[in-house]
């Protein structure tokens, strides 16, 4: 059967809108953190993932293999992975698998991004949709999370106010990351008067282009158990995937509504489940979801079982999310304060996993954290990641 | 927040142009809004989902879908969005997209939405909400493109 | 590794130039649907869906928004690779021994007459130290083709022969692109497209799509199959500077072999192996593949050809399938390499099959000179 896993070493380099670094050497930099806190040198990895979403934004082609050299992969084992906004998420999963497949005891993770080497990141984000039938019409992120915005609001009256509310919360927790791209005390009436970008999403509904590195180092068991004295098992994980047509997800014959995420509730039930968890609101202390918009972190807190749908703009209102709330999600700001596309979904994962270790920074550590769960979004919101992580293997 | 360097840098870019082959399906339905002014979808033999855009199979049954049907010339708005900004390579601000469900589609699909007063966007967005009524309105000039119609509110 | 993955079955479309009367997302539903038939399995069945592309010759950034459905992967666990297809076995291997998986597609493709080759290959180059000089795939490799020459002073004649070999067996492949054969004399006149590189060398530019399906020894005893199994397979990668590669000898292919090798209980390739797929993306590809996969001495890849080691009636029938030289789908190569060897031992490869094959290699590789490179042995 498989063998047991667990990240017992994390680096992310500060994120911000420009970095003097090129990639290869954004990738070093987090590697070189992840190793040092796992105590381990390059040479004690037997093989890397790398972790690339679309390289149009900085404009290098294939750029894992110009990064090869800078992460120590040269003579390994070394593949690229590529799930869109998911990438982070997967290639952690991939990490995972090369351990537990019982082919090797320690796998580095590590990739970069600059999403502001490009002139306008949603010219490129332009080019995800069909060529024939969708490209032609201004799509966008932005546009996608504003879809599912009108339909939240459709179904389940949510106001532009509640969605502010998010922005809230992540804004003030990025002022305990030393990490974070943005980071600050804003109010509701802030969000509100920030300009639309596309009706109903806001300038501070929308995450940041950032640039910055993240790593995660992955080892066996036996290695865990020799190097680290609180190491985070990865005990569950999981990822789905669903088709590009959002049209295909609203009215009659869909299958599931684009307001909700009930792919991620799919994958998180597998993912759950082979972490032997089965109440999540109760024995899940802390989330860091990659939730790039507002509206977004509402319909991830019902996906993972943290209340029900039409439930999250209410309960967040009321602080249930918070850093003093019943289960706070991204302490570390998560994907509003910092998005570094191709690595933004494995920071999720570094942040998690710093609440495990309990390594994370002053304000930013959640008390008593036995399970903590990341998660990663890619494509039309069609791709998801889940990852549960415990200071405890079952 | 952290100051950002200003260091030595390089521009460049590069212009990468492809031709994409629609398909016979893509075909069938592109020279229908070009010659005929009909919106045809293909048909699920399996599960009956009638699919726009179309597509040569079925994702979820996995089976080709060789049947097609015509759809109606109204709809209802499933999602929308206006845009006030320019973003590059995005059509002139202010514009709308909206998906609609035809009248005997099964999924939605996305389009311009135009001849709209965009000027008030909560005001526009009450107009486009969710349920309400377009119709399809075909350009004068087709080239064989899904910029051969767009929706106007009715 | 204490259990094996097998393959099921396998799907492909015919490699053709340019299949402009197929969308991307229909030529690869064809090799799935395919591929599923074939392991006799439907996408019910299936779990896990790794597939493997490239954005930039797909067209489409974040190929797989698009691409992942046709793959299969409505509602499934699914993930991607970018190197070569064949990556996608090594991952989609690697989910099955966890334990967590049982049925895996496996799905890779390419449509190059959707996209200029040679200017998304010059993005990969970084753009301070090497994109400006006129770098591409082709370029690039032909340093590889002159450092082997350069090092070994071998004729002419030699990687010529290597591509009439290849031709002459794509004449056999009902799947392949190119299928009329060449002449020694054809090759050796034909146009220098990067010195020392022939046109006739390069292998051409191709569209097509292939699919596999993986599974772990409980479905396979489930399913009361008598599969093809995956023996072994490695992995590895040199660094991106050619300056400090030995372009005349593959240090990764090296590496990969060995692991490989190992895994499957091989210590003399050139006895033990009854066939073998390379990904040839040149003529000089297969030699200093040769010698990466130990099958001969550093530098003794000319010998080997000179004494027909390789031909289809040779010791060691290398590329019965015509190999790229004769279909080119690029980001695709790697898996129908696997396909192709799978087909050999199963005793389907038709009109291209060697006799009484035990144990078939299929190699991939990825990135500029062959950077990367990935080994798989299968054997029933």
């Amino acid at each position: 059967m498989k063998e047991r896993a667990a990240i017992i070493g994390v680096g992310q380099t500060p994120y911000k809108s420009h970095h003097d670094y090129t990639i290869p050497e954004l990738s070093q930099q987090a590697a070189m953190e992840a190793l040092d806190m796992a105590g381990m040198s390059m040479d004690d990895i037997e093989a890397v993932v790398y972790s690339m979403a679309p390289s149009e934004f900085l404009g290098v082609n294939e750029p894992d293999k110009w990064c090869v050299d800078a992460v120590g992969g040269r003579n390994k084992p070394f593949m690229r992975i590529h799930t869109g906004g998911a990438t982070g998420g997967s290639a952690a999963q991939a990490g995972f698998f090369h351990v537990a497949s019982g082919l090797f005891e320690s796998v580095l993770v590590v990739g970069a991004d600059k999403v502001r080497e490009c002139t306008d990141s949603q010219q490129v984000l332009n080019t995800i949709w069909d060529p024939v039938y969708e490209r032609q019409f201004g799509l966008d992120t932005i546009a996608m999370a504003a879809f599912q915005a009108v339909r939240r609001m459709y179904k389940y009256g949510t106001t532009e106010e509640q969605m502010a509310r998010v922005a809230v919360r992540l804004l003030q927790n990025g002022l305990n990351n030393p990490k974070a791209h943005l980071k600050g005390k804003i109010t509701i009436d802030d969000v509100m008067n920030s300009g639309y970008y596309e009706w109903p999403i806001k300038k501070f509904d929308t995450c940041p282009s950032s640039a910055g590195g993240a790593a995660v180092v992955i080892v066996s068991e036996e290695k865990a158990k020799k190097l680290c004295n609180r190491p985070a098992w990865i005990n569950g994980c999981s990822e789905i995937a669903n088709t590009v047509f959002m049209g295909d997800q609203m009215g009659g014959a869909a299958e599931m509504d684009y307001a909700d995420w009930d792919e991620l509730a799919i994958a998180a039930k597998e993912a759950y489940g082979q972490a032997g968890i089965t109440n999540p609101k109760k024995e899940i202390q802390v989330a860091d979801v990659y939730a790039p918009f507002t509206v977004t972190d509402l319909a991830i807190c019902e996906a993972l079982g943290f209340c029900d749908k039409g439930e999250s703009e209410k309960l967040n209102e009321e602080g249930f999310f918070d850093m003093d709330g019943e289960i706070p999600i991204s302490p570390s700001g998560g994907s509003l304060c910092t998005n570094a596309i191709a690595v933004t979904a494995l920071a999720r994962v570094c942040d998690a996993a710093l609440q495990v270790l309990g390594k994370a920074p002053g304000k930013m550590q959640v008390k008593n954290v036995s399970n903590a769960v990341a998660t990663g979004i890619g494509g039309s919101f069609q791709f998801h990641t889940i990852m549960v992580l415990g200071s405890d293997y079952n | 927040m952290a100051k950002d360097n200003k260091g030595m840098t390089l521009k460049g870019g590069w212009n990468v142009e492809y031709n994409y082959a629609v398909g016979k399906p893509g075909a069938k339905f592109l020279n229908s809004l070009k010659n005929d002014k009909k919106i045809i979808a293909p048909k699920c033999p399996k599960c009956g989902l009638v699919m726009l855009p179309p597509r040569a199979f079925c994702e979820r049954c996995f089976v080709p879908a060789e049947e097609w049907v015509e759809v109606g010339n109204e709809g209802t708005i499933q999602a929308f969005t206006i845009v006030p900004v320019k973003f590059v390579d995005h059509p002139e601000p202010p514009y709308a997209i909206a998906y609609v469900m035809l009248d005997g589609a099964n999924t939605a699909m996305v389009n311009l939405v135009k001849n709209m007063d965009l000027s008030d966007l909560g005001k526009a967005a009450e107009k486009l909400a969710i349920g309400n009524r377009v119709k399809v309105v075909f350009e004068k000039k087709r080239e064989g493109s899904v910029n051969d119609f767009h929706y106007e509110l009715m | 590794m204490t259990e094996n993955v097998a393959i099921l079955g396998v799907g492909m479309t015919k490699i053709e130039g340019s299949k402009t009367d197929q969308k991307l997302d229909d030529m690869i539903f064809e090799a799935t649907s395919r591929a599923l038939q074939d392991a006799s399995v439907t996408r019910d069945d299936i779990d896990s869906v790794v597939i493997s592309a490239c954005d930039e010759l797909d067209g489409r950034c974040i190929s797989s928004m698009v691409l992942a459905t046709p793959a299969g992967s409505y509602l499934k666990d699914e993930i991607k690779v970018t190197d070569d297809g064949s990556y996608g076995v090594i991952l989609g291997a690697m989910r099955i021994l966890s334990g967590l998986f049982d049925l895996s597609l496996v799905v890779s493709w390419c449509k190059t007459s959707e996209a200029p080759v040679a200017e998304v290959m010059n993005v990969r180059w970084d753009p301070f130290y090497h994109r400006g000089f006129g770098l591409n795939h082709i370029t690039s490799d032909a340093l590889m083709a002159g450092a082997y020459l350069n090092k070994y002073k071998i004729s002419e004649e030699i990687p010529a022969k290597v591509v009439v070999k290849n031709r002459k067996n794509g004449t056999k492949n009902k799947n392949a692109h190119l299928q009329e054969p060449v002449t020694l004399d054809e090759v050796k006149s034909s146009p220098v497209i990067s010195l020392p590189i022939r046109e006739l060398e390069y292998a051409p530019e191709s569209d097509g799509a292939c699919a596999l399906v993986l599974a772990s020894p409980r479905k396979v005893k489930d399913l009361n199959r008598n599969p093809v199994w995956l023996r072994g397979f490695g992995w590895a990668i040199d660094s991106y500077y050619l300056g400090e590669r030995d372009l005349a000898d593959s240090n990764s292919l090296r590496i990969a072999a060995k692991k490989a090798y190992e895994m499957a209980g091989i210590s003399n390739p050139m006895e033990e192996i009854d066939v073998a797929e390379i990904s040839d993306f040149s003529a000089y590809h297969e030699l200093v593949a040769y010698e990466g996969l130990g099958l001969c001495d550093r530098g003794k890849a000319a010998d080997m050809v000179e004494k027909g080691f390789t031909e289809i009636t040779g010791k060691l029938p290398v590329n019965p399938s015509g190999g790229l030289l004769s279909s080119n789908p690029f980001t695709a190569a790697g898996l129908f390499r696997v396909c192709e060897a799978y087909l050999q031992v199963a005793g389907r490869a038709n009109d291209h099959q060697v006799p009484a094959v035990e144990k078939a290699l299929a190699h991939g590789s990825t990135g500029f000179c062959a950077q990367g490179n990935s080994v798989f042995i299968l054997g029933k």
